[in-house]
């Protein structure tokens, strides 16, 4: 760990957390905004960015779109203070509720953008579900392109991408006890190549016909985002 | 925890619609209790959208003086946006309280807010999403009792019955004593709701409409307000909470994950006004004034800091560079938010108290640009309205704001204020101009951009209790022809100029002035799907024109009509504290072009003194 001097005035703290619940409903910006202050309720010894318009430095890996839960969420900040992380770990946790908890805190210079794989469990809850629906849609993975629309602007054409090179593994299976089916992906968390687990559901509504009945609370599905891995497959940290 | 059924149930519903983050609660620092363990479950409504709702400080005071009653759980309900309702509809899910995520018929009292008057089909709507019937008289025994409260109940007349009860004046002491009443005689098992509403009537601040009968003359003027009882009140006395510094004061706020429009810390400095504009409603209704002391406002702030994160304290009053203690409050505030990075703002400076100093401690003034209030555009009119501003001020106002960096200039208007001719609304982009003409007169070197002057012109609506409360309102006709006057009098490419639709004034005329007969007219608009009416894109002028033709009920009587100044009006069986006899002084001053005296100058006797209060200006 770096200490800290006059040209190194802060270190760099990097906090793990979950984020479940109803807080899947909140938006990456919300989430950012929502941080700020807690990590200042917190009283952490934070660095404030330079300049007209000071904030807390914070850095966010992979953004997680609404309608999904996480364990896996990575944070950066910077202190100017080496306070323990167990003391940190603590503090934020006492400044959140319960669907938002800090689950590890280290400090590291590692790079967050170190982040190469995402896995995600996709809980589905639709009409027909069966073994062999299951297996329909890991098959779906099987084919040499898997095509999705993407979310286009208002008014523009959406355009197909294959999503298939960035899935690197993927494995479906029915649950009887509660009639669903489990999708355990593994997806590219590359920050120049990202998968959206929700091009996933996408592929399989269109695809396999899954979640397609018109009244739309007879069906249900969710996401969770599991951990984070590197290049070498190993875990994220 | 109780579960959410938009969470459980209805996932699927909250993945399709806007901002589904309006909808799901679990924020820091919400009030969880035992629902099994407390005697009453309030539902404090707030008839518009999460995001208006959160950032709405009566709110915030009344969750806190609830929940701090162990017998008391008080949670909160937002309206639902345009395409939740409809999904709300189609699966027939029901309105749910945000922390427990039960539905209404759960709860023991049911409490809507009435800030402004466009909220008022919201509030029908929000009855009928909970499966309420939205007159009083309809509702069951088991039905919970619906009360409503805020702003607007100095007239709540044309909502009247489609209220158990209604609480005027501050909320504070009246809410508990409402709640306590209500668990006192559930205990002892005396509670009917009739023997309820009877016994609540009693309270001060407590006005039961289903406990008068309302008499009409033949041509459809109020004749009387007739009590049922003889312990029923024969008016209604508004209540205020005398002594600020010990009111309760939330020292937590609920942090909203998505962003609220006032997404702050807001600290109340004062209630009530010592100016006396004649066409404002806040500054008579809120009197009489009553300041916190700095010393109980800092810690307060300290304490809110702590407790919340927030990076921005906005000082909240009327008119606040008014407050006695604005220097030694704004110095105290500095010696620490500058440290800790917290800016401070001053949302309501006056024209004439603006100076380089509060310029300098503010940040609202520090970034962007400066909002200023003229009114009206001549002196003549300025004086009739009682603003007390003259255009020197005005001057000084904006050279400082231009002199300190600033080249946006945004300046608050009003058409069709009583008296008001061509010359005045010319007038007013003569004032911009001359706004204008000011920023150029510094040397070229002091500015580096070209300046912008915004005018934006709502349109008056004679409001109750001011001394303009029976004037008539120009028509729609007459205040298209002074917003097109205006527009063709601008010549200066510097000035922008906005306004406020006319359409959406006169409605709001209607519902602010009108007496129980308007009732109807809103019932009806609410069966023909009117909701979030303050919203431009769910406004509909055609569907209320047909809602007031289908129910008989004329407009113009309670817009273009000027109300008489014998006449009964709606809002007399109301007792605001300022008195009819001073407000017609002041409107007769108002016709002799004659200003009136801040009360830090002269008392004029408004009346509001009676009701007692801190103050050092009352007499």
């Amino acid at each position: 760990m770096v200490q800290l001097t006059q040209n190194h005035p802060h270190v760099n703290l990097r906090v793990k957390f979950k984020k479940l619940g109803s807080l899947q409903y909140i938006s990456h910006l919300d989430l950012v905004r929502t941080m700020n202050k807690i990590v200042v309720r917190a009283g952490l010894p934070l660095w404030y960015t330079e300049g007209f318009n000071p904030k807390p430095k914070m850095t966010f890996a992979a953004p997680l779109s609404i309608g999904t839960e996480s364990v896996a969420e990575y944070m950066d900040i910077k202190l100017v203070d080496d306070m323990p992380p167990e003391e940190i770990v603590r503090r934020l946790n006492e400044n959140m509720t319960d669907e938002m908890q800090v689950l590890d805190a280290y400090y590291t210079d590692e790079k967050l953008t170190r982040l190469r794989w995402l896995s995600y469990r996709i809980t589905v809850n639709t009409l027909g579900a069966s073994a062999e629906l299951a297996k329909k849609c890991e098959e779906l993975f099987d084919r040499g392109e898997v095509l999705v629309a993407k979310k286009a602007k208002a008014g523009e054409e959406p355009k197909l991408f294959d999503v298939k090179p960035l899935v690197s593994s993927i494995s479906a299976r029915y649950d009887e006890e509660t009639g669903r089916i489990l999708i355990d992906a593994l997806l590219s968390a590359d920050p120049s190549a990202f998968l959206n687990p929700e091009y996933v559901v996408k592929a399989l509504r269109k695809e396999v016909g899954i979640l397609s009945c018109p009244d739309i609370t007879r069906e249900s599905w969710s996401i969770m985002r599991l951990e984070g891995y590197l290049e070498d497959m190993s875990v994220f940290r | 925890m109780s579960t959410n059924p938009l969470l459980e149930q209805y996932s699927s519903v909250l993945k399709s619609v806007e901002k589904p983050g309006r909808y799901i609660g679990g924020e820091y620092n919400r009030v969880i209790k035992d629902k099994d363990a407390v005697k009453c479950r309030f539902a404090f409504c707030f008839p518009d959208t999460y995001e208006i709702g959160m950032s709405n400080l009566g709110v915030r005071i009344l969750y806190e003086v609830l929940n701090r009653d162990p017998d008391v759980w008080c949670e909160r309900v937002y309206a639902p946006w345009m395409d939740m309702k409809e999904k709300m509809e189609e699966y027939s899910i029901p309105l749910t309280a945000i922390e427990s995520g039960d539905p209404l018929d759960k709860f023991d009292i049911v409490a809507f807010t009435l800030q402004y008057e466009l909220c008022y089909t919201t509030v029908l709507a929000m009855m009928k999403l909970a499966g309420f019937p939205i007159w009083a008289k309809d509702r069951a025994e088991d039905c919970p009792l619906i009360i409503g409260g805020g702003p607007c109940a100095f007239n709540c007349e044309p909502v009247a019955e489609f209220f158990d009860l209604i609480n005027i004046g501050e909320g504070e002491e009246v809410l508990l004593e409402i709640c306590r009443l209500y668990n006192k005689m559930k205990d002892d098992g005396s509670y009917t709701r009739s023997a309820f509403l009877r016994e609540a009537s009693h309270i001060e601040g407590v006005y039961v409409p289903s406990l008068y009968e309302v008499d009409y003359n033949p041509d459809g003027t109020l004749k009387e307000y007739k009590p049922l009882y003889p312990d029923t009140p024969k008016t209604i006395r508004k209540r205020i909470v005398a002594d600020l510094d010990n009111a309760p004061y939330p020292e937590k706020l609920i942090m909203p994950y998505i962003e609220t429009v006032h997404d702050r810390i807001t600290l109340e400095v004062y209630r009530g006004c010592i100016r006396g504009c004649r066409f404002c409603q806040a500054g008579m209704v809120y009197r009489p004034i009553r300041e916190k002391s700095p010393d109980v406002l800092c810690k307060t702030a300290k304490c809110l800091y702590e407790n919340t994160g927030y990076d921005e304290i906005s000082l909240i009053s009327l008119s606040i560079s008014d407050y006695s203690g604005i220097r030694e409050l704004t110095d105290k505030l500095l010696s620490w938010t500058d440290r800790a990075h917290v800016s401070l703002s001053l949302p309501s400076l006056r024209i004439d108290s603006f100076s380089e100093e509060l310029m300098k401690k503010v940040s609202s003034v520090r970034t962007g640009g400066i909002t200023f209030a003229p009114e009206a555009g001549t002196q003549r009119l300025r004086d009739v309205i009682n603003k007390n501003v003259c255009e020197e001020d005005l001057m000084r106002a904006v050279g400082i704001a231009f002199r300190g960096g600033k080249s946006n200039v945004k300046l608050y208007f009003m058409n069709g204020l009583p008296t008001e001719t061509d010359e005045d609304v010319v007038g007013i982009s003569d004032l911009a101009s001359r706004v204008v003409k000011e920023y150029y007169s510094m040397p070229k070197s002091d500015r580096p951009r070209g300046v912008s002057v915004t005018i934006s012109v709502a349109c008056f609506i004679p409001k109750p209790f001011t001394p303009f409360q029976w004037e008539r309102q120009a028509s729609l006709e007459e205040l298209s022809e002074k917003q097109a006057l205006l527009r063709s009098s601008i010549t200066d490419k510097k000035i922008r100029y906005s306004y406020h639709d006319a359409k959406g004034s006169i409605i709001e005329a209607v519902l602010a002035r009108g007496d129980r007969k308007v009732g109807k007219a809103i019932a009806y608009a609410v069966e023909q799907g009117a909701m979030l009416d303050a919203w431009d894109e769910y406004f509909d002028y055609d569907r209320w024109m047909d809602a007031f033709e289908k129910t008989g009920v004329d407009p113009s009587f309670y817009t273009t009509r000027g109300y008489g100044l014998d006449e009964v009006l709606p809002w007399d069986i109301i007792d605001c504290g300022v008195t009819k006899a001073y407000l017609r002084r002041e409107r007769d001053r108002a016709y002799e072009g004659k200003t009136t005296p801040s009360c830090a100058e002269h008392c004029n006797g408004c009346g509001a003194n009676k009701l007692g209060g801190k103050n050092k200006w009352c007499n």
